[in-house]
This record gives structure tokens, C-alpha cells and sequence, in this order.
């Protein structure tokens, strides 16, 4: 029975020990909990989360932190709003709609330090000294600032930051990120912001009655994320964005050896360094968020015709000298079939129709394939399905159905296919290097800030195309004479021998009424191939794609000639 | 009129064990129309908490004059279903801190019942046999040891503490040796390095905080500091009823649920801190009755098991509150907002009150 009796002893004990405990706090230090409490003084101060440094190749930055300086206020101390609306857009020019849905929007934790705006000039800075007795609440804050060195050029490679949103918040509560975090929103940033990330740094304070900082708590320092090192080249990177321009349109490079990615830019870009304005989609219909390289869908065109080359080859349904004649029309059952070149070719062999991208050649072989052989190539080289590049937002393109293709469209690829441009570059990779598909990759390496190798990506060979030596020697002469006589010989570089294919998305873009893109894939050197362009551009003829991938090749094989070659292209450039 | 009153007084009196949770559910409610009047107005969760409430008269009435001793065969099939559950909690919300299964509009917390069906099986096992052999222990401690396992695992550091507690208070009334529970506790001593590698981080985060506060004092640290300043501002009397600032202005997080006892603190001070805990204290005497009653062996573990369990509750959860435990995360029965602690916490005064009515028929 005794037993029984210490279940109540044990209870009584600890019920005297939490009466104690209360009267210590309730009654012994009432006073000085009152005080803490009525001026609700304890605040925390968030400085940032630092982020990882992001190299190229060689070692040159792409994107790192540095301090800046935040404009932040206090939702509680905020007294009379109209009147420090009036102030600072006064002082900094805001929108005053905006100040007023910030400072009136309400806040789980009035006392928390809200971000007005990021990154204050010094003029700003001083301007809102000046005036802080009039504001009260309102504070310049030590903060971080993510900085990208090649700004525009690297925009879509590396994406931007931005404070996380609902449904990310959602979605990654578990991981440990909380309101008001700035993560990766895209590109780079966002695919490996995780191990970017740091741990955030921030102080915790006694404030009085003003808000003022009156004694630390406790401070604890932001730790940096690991650092990325890429596998971009910064200068070819550099070299893309120049050679693209302004034209609205999309450069990959990749080493076809590896399925290294060496550049990848998009126009209309955005500049990460000045987000803000680019955010406001009214002011931008044309989407400068959209990266081409991997999320546009393109009917591959005149590109496709390598697909139907080699399938005819490795099927046998044509011999290297098998010839078809091109009278510029060709009539099939009640459709008219046209070829771009309205004279026709001619009599044309597959060494002469692949430079020329003659339609009627194409078209009598892919009917004599069938659209199922033709589809089952296309899966081969993995079109319509991502690539598996490590770029949030990948799209897959499509490869339509049997019954939904004709072989004609399709062999010139037209008709209810897409592709991406990262799937074409994959494909000439393929070629130029025997059969083997490499996926893409960008991040070569994640380090922590104390140097130890995190993880290291090695290239992954996601599979072997078994391709007849005899049928790829055939296709890249095909290839290397589309540059040298053909329809690709604006890509032409003295001294550099190229194998390309143009491409325009041309009736089925007339039929849907969409506008036409011109692309170009190729790689150099033609014997020994280090390097591999695709280039798409909106509402441009594929010679001029040509004619970029060209200069880019001119510029990443023949150094020498750079620097008076460069000076002309930066003129021209400036205008 | 007066007659309800008098009624109600003589409840109070007769210690009628219904009656005192409810009027602890009472207060509960109040709390928490209190807390819910904050700078953020939450989804009213006082008034899902009444309606849990209703629906845990409505099990009083069905269970009005039920034995408790069905329950006896009922408890393996209760604990291999919990065990199921338990289970699809841990692999649903695999590497997350995961404790619920959605159930349209309510999140159903099988670890809150886990609690309650480890009581039934442990006493209905340890009722027949002797627990000074050891392979008896052994079996208990494997009958308790799977569900803290997966608990553990969620990770729910709070309600695994209550399996032990609800172990050590059953076997201690089943009469375990002294020797045994020397040799237990050295084995709890030597297994503790292991329990401390497979913790979550933010598990040793929050013990190692208890032990320095300052060590994080814009996470865990501060949630402590905050609950400290919220009880001490209260002072002797309080600020009133709805009128404390700390917890309206949601300097604490989780005052509705976890640290719903800082806002009795602010609102009513000391005195009301006083009177809230001898309440409490009455209710659990109350138990401490109905175990010394109790003839019938199975009756007085299962009444020991929820003894252990609401005391253990009510001390962890004040003593988090009050900085003299580590913030383990576990509610305060009948006043904390939680449909599956509710009813939890109803379901066991059912079981209790069955248990004393029963009693005199042996």
C-alpha cells in the first residue's frame, strides 16, 4: 500500500517546487519582468542569411555577397502612417501605395524589423538620417546584398533572389526556411539553394521606449552556404550575351566530350542587380524571366532532318547515292508539298540535300521511313524529354504520336513536334561525338567555406546510340558542308572547320501563325570537336543564327584575332 | 436556480471526477477565447475547442454506464491498430516533423491515443503476471518500448518522456524490485549516448538550449525568455482577462497550444496561478483516490497509467513554461487547444470514472 502514497508525495513535491518557481517570477522579479514586458523591449534583429560564392571554371566570381545597407521599420512603432508615407516618398521617391500597404499590412510579430527596401544608396542613407527624428520606427539596418559581377550576361544562367513566397513556404517549411527568407527564385540560385544557403546571423536586443538599442542579449553570426564552382567558362559566357546582342533569342555552349555546359544566355534578359524593375510583368510583356535554352518548345525544323538522315541511313531505306529530284513542289495524294527553294533542287543525293536541307529529299525518304521509325529515332536521342540539366524549369518539348505525325512534316520537322534548344545541343553533341548522350550539367563542385569538397559532379553518360561509322561519316560531311556550301556558310571561320544544321520553324509557324525562329546547332573542331553552339533567335532567319555561332566560334578558337575583331564588335555594340 | 448551484458545489465536493474536468475544460475554453483575441486573429480555435468538448459529453453520456473491463480484451487490438498508425505517420512524413494524419478539417494525432492504449495493454498485461521475473519486465518493456521507438522517431520528445513516466508508474505500483529499477536505470545511463546520436538536431538544439539559454536567443532561447518575461509580468494579481499584452501581441508563439499556461499567468498573476495548480492538484488527488480504492488489479494500474499520464503532462508542461524543464513540446491536458489531446484526456476520465463506479462490485 505504501506504494500508493508516493504517487501523492511526488506530486505534492513538485506542485511546491512550480508555486515556487511562480513566486520568484510573479512576485520577485515582477518588477523587472513588468518592465520588459510593458515596453515589449526584447527584439530580434535578423542581418541576413549569407549565401555561398558562385565561380566559374576558372575561378571567376559569378555571384557573391557584400554588405548593403536595408531600410526597415518596426510595425509596432509606426504611430502616425500618413504622415511618414508623406516623408519618404518625399526622401526616397516611393510609391506611396506600396509604403502604405507595407506599413498597414499586419504582422504576426509587430515587433520584428520589417525590410522596406533593400540596398540604400548613400545618398539615401543620409537623406534618411536626416530625417529619422521625424520617423520614427523607421530604421537603416546593416544588411547583405547578393551582387552579380556580369550582371545582364549571367542573368538566366545563375536566376535571382526574392523573399520566399507562400507556396514555396509551404513546400520547404520542413527544410528549416521561414517567412520573410530570401532564396534562389531561379537559375543556379535556386536550383542549389540549399547548399548556398547559410545560417542566418542577427542580434537580439533591449530596446526602450524609442525603439532604441539599449543592451544586447545575445548576437549570434551569419554562417556563409557552401560555394558553387560551375562549370561555365565566364569569357565564352561573355562572349554568347556579345555575339547574341539585343536580338530576342537563346546561346548554349557545351563541350560535347562531357556534357559540360560553357554558356548559356537568353534574351530578353533581366539584370539581377536591378531586379525591381524588371519584376513589374506590365512593364514587360516580352517575359525577360524566360529562358530559352531550356523552357522554349520549337518545332526543330530543317534540324530535324539529322534524325531523318541517320534513320534512313541505319535502316537502309537509302544508299549514300540514292537520288530524288527536287522540282521545288511535290504533290502527295491532295497536299501540295513545297520545298524552301521554290526552283527546286534538282537531281539531289543525301550528300547534297543535307547541305541544301532539301525538303522533297527529306520528305520522299520520310515517307518512305513512316512516322513510326521516324519517332522511334527522335526517342533515341532523347528529344521531348528533359535533358536532365541542373535548371529548375526544365521543359520537355514534344514528340507527337503515330497517328497524330505524317511522315512528310515530320521528317523536316514540322508538324505538332517540339523541341528545346538544350535537347538540339545534346543532339549535335551526340553526333560529334559518336553516339554518346551526356547530360548536361553546370555545377562541377559544391565546397564549404572551409575548402572541404561537398559533393563533385562527374559527367554522367546517360546513354550510348549505337550509330554505323559508316552512316555518321556520311552525316557529318552532310553537316560540315552545310557550313562550307550550304545553307549554314555564314557560320564560316577561316582557319576553323565547322559541321553545323540550320533550322527554321517556317510553315508551321505560318500555319499557326506564329512568328518564325531561325536556329543553327554545330560544333568544332570538325576532327577533333571541343566545343558545340546552338542558336535559336525569334523572328530571324537561321543564316543570321548561323552567322552568330560563327562569330562565337571565331572568338573562343581564334584568340588572336580577338582584339582587333573586338574592338569592331563593341562598336558596333554601343550603337 | 440555487438547487443547480448547490448541486454543482456538492460535484465540487464529492470530487466527482467528470465534473472537475470539465470545469477545467471550462477554464481551458476561456483561456483560450482570451489568447485568441490577438494582433493576428487566428482561425478561432476556442471554438473548435468547444466543439470537441461536445462531442466529449456526447462519449460521457454513451459511456455512462459502461465497464471499463471490456476494455481488458479490447486493449491488444487497440494497440496493434495504434502501432499501424503510428507507423504511417513515421513513413508519410518521412525526414519531416510529422505527428498528424489529415482528416478533412481535423488532423488526427494517433501519438495522443498511443498514450492512452499503452496504459490499457501494460496494465491488462502486467494485471496476471508477476513483474519481479524478468522476462515479464522484458515483455513490458517491449510492450512500451515499440510505441516510444516510433514516437521518438516523429520526433515527439514530449509524449516519448510519457511513455517512460507511464512505464515507471505502472510497474512501480505492479511492485518492480528495487534492483530492477537500479539495473533499469543503468541501462538507461549506459544507452543514453546512443539516444543522443539518433536525436534530431533540433532536439539536442533545444536540451542544449535549456542548459544555456543564451546559446540561440533568437530561436529556442527566445520562446523561454518570452515565456518567462509573460509569467513574471504577471504579478501578484495579473493584468485581467483579456488584457495581457505579451501574449495578444504574440511575442510567445504557441501560447494556444504549448504555452497556454503563461496567458492564466499574465491574465490572473500569482493568486490565479495559485488557484489554477490546487485545482488541478484536486483533480489529480482525485486519482490518487480511485487507485487507493481500487481492489481490482487491472483497474488500479490502468488508473495509475492516467495518473502518471496527466501528472507527468501537467508537470512537464508547467515546468517548460516556467524554464525548470526543457521545452519538449507537449500540451496541457483540458486546457491546451487539441481536438486528439481533448479527447484523449476525455476518454481517460471516462475510463476513470468507470473505474470507481465499479469498484464497490467486488
Amino acid at each position: 500500500m505504501g506504494r500508493e502514497i508516493f504517487l501523492k508525495k511526488f506530486i505534492n513535491f513538485f506542485i511546491y517546487i512550480i508555486l515556487l518557481r511562480c513566486f520568484y517570477l510573479q512576485i520577485i522579479r515582477y518588477p523587472y519582468y513588468y518592465q520588459l514586458s510593458i515596453r515589449n523591449c526584447i527584439r530580434t534583429i535578423e542581418t541576413g542569411i549569407p549565401r555561398g560564392i558562385i565561380y566559374d571554371r576558372n575561378g571567376r566570381i559569378l555571384a557573391k555577397d557584400a554588405p548593403s545597407a536595408n531600410l526597415v521599420f518596426v510595425p509596432y512603432d509606426i504611430k502616425d502612417v500618413e504622415n511618414e508615407i508623406e516623408i519618404l516618398s518625399n526622401i526616397i521617391g516611393f510609391d506611396k501605395e506600396y509604403i502604405r500597404k507595407k506599413l498597414t499590412k499586419k504582422y504576426i510579430n509587430p515587433f520584428d524589423r520589417v525590410i522596406l527596401k533593400r540596398d540604400l544608396n548613400s545618398i539615401e542613407i543620409s537623406l534618411i538620417e536626416e530625417n529619422l527624428h521625424k520617423l520614427p520606427g523607421i530604421f537603416v539596418q546593416e544588411g547583405i546584398k547578393r551582387i552579380y559581377p556580369f550582371s545582364k550576361k549571367t542573368g538566366h544562367l545563375l536566376g535571382y533572389l526574392g523573399e520566399i513566397s507562400q507556396s514555396q513556404l509551404e513546400r520547404l517549411k520542413e527544410k528549416g526556411y521561414k517567412i520573410g527568407d530570401i532564396i534562389g527564385q531561379d537559375g543556379i540560385e535556386k536550383q542549389y539553394d540549399e547548399y548556398l544557403k547559410g545560417l542566418p546571423g542577427g542580434i537580439q536586443v533591449e530596446v526602450d521606449a524609442l525603439g532604441h538599442q539599449r543592451r544586447i542579449w545575445g548576437k549570434k553570426e551569419g554562417e556563409p552556404g557552401n560555394d558553387l564552382i560551375l562549370t561555365i567558362d565566364a569569357t565564352i559566357q561573355e562572349i554568347a550575351y556579345e555575339e547574341l546582342r539585343d536580338r530576342n533569342g537563346c546561346v548554349a555552349v557545351i563541350d560535347p566530350r562531357n556534357g559540360e555546359i560553357l554558356a548559356i544566355v537568353s534574351n530578353p534578359v533581366f539584370d539581377p542587380n536591378n531586379l525591381i524593375y524588371y519584376l513589374d510583368e506590365k512593364k514587360h510583356p516580352e517575359k525577360p524571366f524566360l529562358n530559352r535554352v531550356i523552357k522554349g518548345q520549337y518545332p526543330p525544323g530543317s534540324i530535324f532532318k539529322i534524325i531523318t538522315e541517320i534513320a534512313a541511313l541505319e535502316t537502309g531505306t537509302i544508299k549514300e547515292y540514292d537520288r530524288v529530284e527536287c522540282t521545288g513542289i511535290m504533290e502527295v495524294s491532295d497536299r501540295i508539298f513545297h520545298c524552301w527553294k521554290e526552283e527546286g533542287h534538282g537531281w539531289v543525293d543525301i550528300n547534297l540535300a543535307l547541305p541544301f536541307s532539301c525538303n522533297i529529299f527529306f520528305g520522299t525518304i520520310g515517307m518512305k521511313l513512316g512516322v513510326s521509325t521516324l519517332i522511334e529515332y527522335a526517342k533515341r536521342f532523347e528529344l521531348g524529354k528533359p535533358t536532365g540539366i541542373d535548371l529548375p524549369g526544365e521543359a520537355s518539348g514534344y514528340i507527337p504520336m503515330v497517328q497524330e505525325a505524317d511522315p512528310l512534316n515530320l521528317s523536316i520537322g514540322q508538324g505538332p513536334i517540339t523541341t528545346t534548344p538544350i535537347q538540339l545541343l545534346s543532339l549535335i553533341s551526340t553526333v560529334a561525338n559518336g553516339g554518346n548522350i551526356w547530360q548536361p550539367f553546370i555545377v562541377k563542385k559544391i565546397i564549404s567555406p572551409k575548402g572541404e569538397i561537398i559533393k563533385e559532379f562527374t559527367p554522367n553518360m546517360k546513354k550510348i546510340v549505337p550509330i554505323d561509322s559508316e552512316t555518321l561519316d556520311i552525316l557529318r560531311k552532310g553537316l560540315k558542308n552545310v557550313v562550307e556550301f550550304g545553307t549554314g556558310t555564314r557560320a564560316k571561320v577561316e582557319g576553323l572547320e565547322i559541321a553545323g544544321k540550320t533550322g527554321t520553324a517556317q510553315r508551321a509557324a505560318a500555319e499557326f501563325e506564329l512568328p518564325t525562329h531561325g536556329a543553327f546547332v554545330c560544333y568544332a573542331p570538325f576532327d577533333n570537336p571541343k566545343i558545340a553552339v546552338v542558336v535559336f533567335l525569334d523572328y530571324g532567319s537561321s543564316p543570321q543564327a548561323a552567322e552568330i555561332a560563327g562569330r562565337i566560334l571565331k572568338r573562343i578558337f581564334i584568340p588572336e584575332k580577338i582584339e582587333d575583331k573586338n574592338e569592331t564588335e563593341t562598336e558596333i555594340f554601343d550603337e | 436556480m440555487k438547487q443547480k448551484l448547490k448541486y454543482l458545489m456538492n460535484s465540487f465536493k464529492e470530487k466527482n471526477i467528470i465534473f472537475l474536468s470539465y470545469l477545467l475544460i471550462f477554464i481551458g475554453i476561456c483561456i483560450l477565447f482570451s489568447a485568441s483575441k490577438g494582433v493576428i486573429t487566428k482561425e478561432s480555435f476556442f471554438i473548435k475547442q468547444i466543439l470537441w468538448a461536445i462531442i466529449g459529453s456526447i462519449l460521457v453520456y454513451v459511456f455512462r454506464n459502461w465497464n471499463y473491463r471490456s476494455l481488458e480484451k479490447f486493449g491488444y487490438l487497440f494497440y496493434f491498430i495504434i502501432l499501424i498508425l503510428l507507423s504511417i505517420v513515421l513513413i508519410k512524413g518521412e525526414g519531416r516533423a510529422s505527428r498528424w494524419i489529415g482528416l478533412g478539417w481535423f488532423y488526427f494525432q494517433p501519438s495522443e491515443f498511443a498514450k492512452l492504449v499503452v496504459i490499457l495493454v501494460l496494465s491488462s498485461f502486467l494485471s496476471k503476471r508477476d513483474i519481479r521475473k524478468f522476462p515479464v519486465l522484458l515483455v513490458s518493456l517491449i510492450i512500451v518500448g515499440i510505441p516510444f521507438l516510433l514516437v521518438f522517431k516523429q520526433p515527439n520528445l514530449g509524449t516519448a518522456i510519457i511513455f517512460i513516466l507511464i512505464f515507471l508508474g505502472i510497474s512501480y505500483i505492479a511492485g518492480i524490485t528495487r534492483k530492477q529499477l537500479i539495473g533499469l536505470f543503468l541501462l538507461a545511463i549506459i544507452s543514453s549516448p546512443l539516444i543522443w546520436m539518433i536525436m534530431k538536431d533540433y532536439q539536442k538544439e533545444r536540451i542544449l538550449t535549456f542548459l544555456n539559454p543564451m546559446r540561440d536567443p533568437l530561436g529556442k532561447g527566445y520562446n523561454l525568455l518570452q515565456s518567462k518575461i509573460t509569467i513574471g509580468s504577471g504579478g501578484l494579481i495579473g493584468k485581467g482577462f483579456m488584457k495581457g499584452t505579451q501574449t495578444k501581441l504574440a511575442f510567445l508563439p504557441e501560447y494556444h497550444t504549448d504555452f497556454i499556461f503563461c496567458v492564466i499567468a499574465e491574465e490572473f498573476g500569482f493568486l490565479g496561478v495559485i488557484i489554477f495548480t490546487l485545482l488541478y492538484y484536486y483533480f489529480l488527488s482525485k486519482i490518487v483516490e480511485i487507485i487507493y480504492i481500487r481492489k481490482d488489479i487491472f483497474g488500479k494500474f490502468v488508473a495509475t497509467g492516467i495518473f502518471v499520464m496527466f501528472a507527468g503532462h501537467f508537470l512537464i508542461n508547467l515546468g517548460m513554461t516556467l524554464g525548470i524543464f526543457p521545452i519538449v513540446g507537449i500540451p496541457l491536458p483540458f486546457i491546451s487547444y487539441g481536438g486528439s489531446s481533448l479527447i484523449v484526456s476525455i476518454l481517460s476520465v471516462i475510463i476513470l470514472s468507470s473505474i470507481e463506479k465499479h469498484s464497490t462490485l467486488f
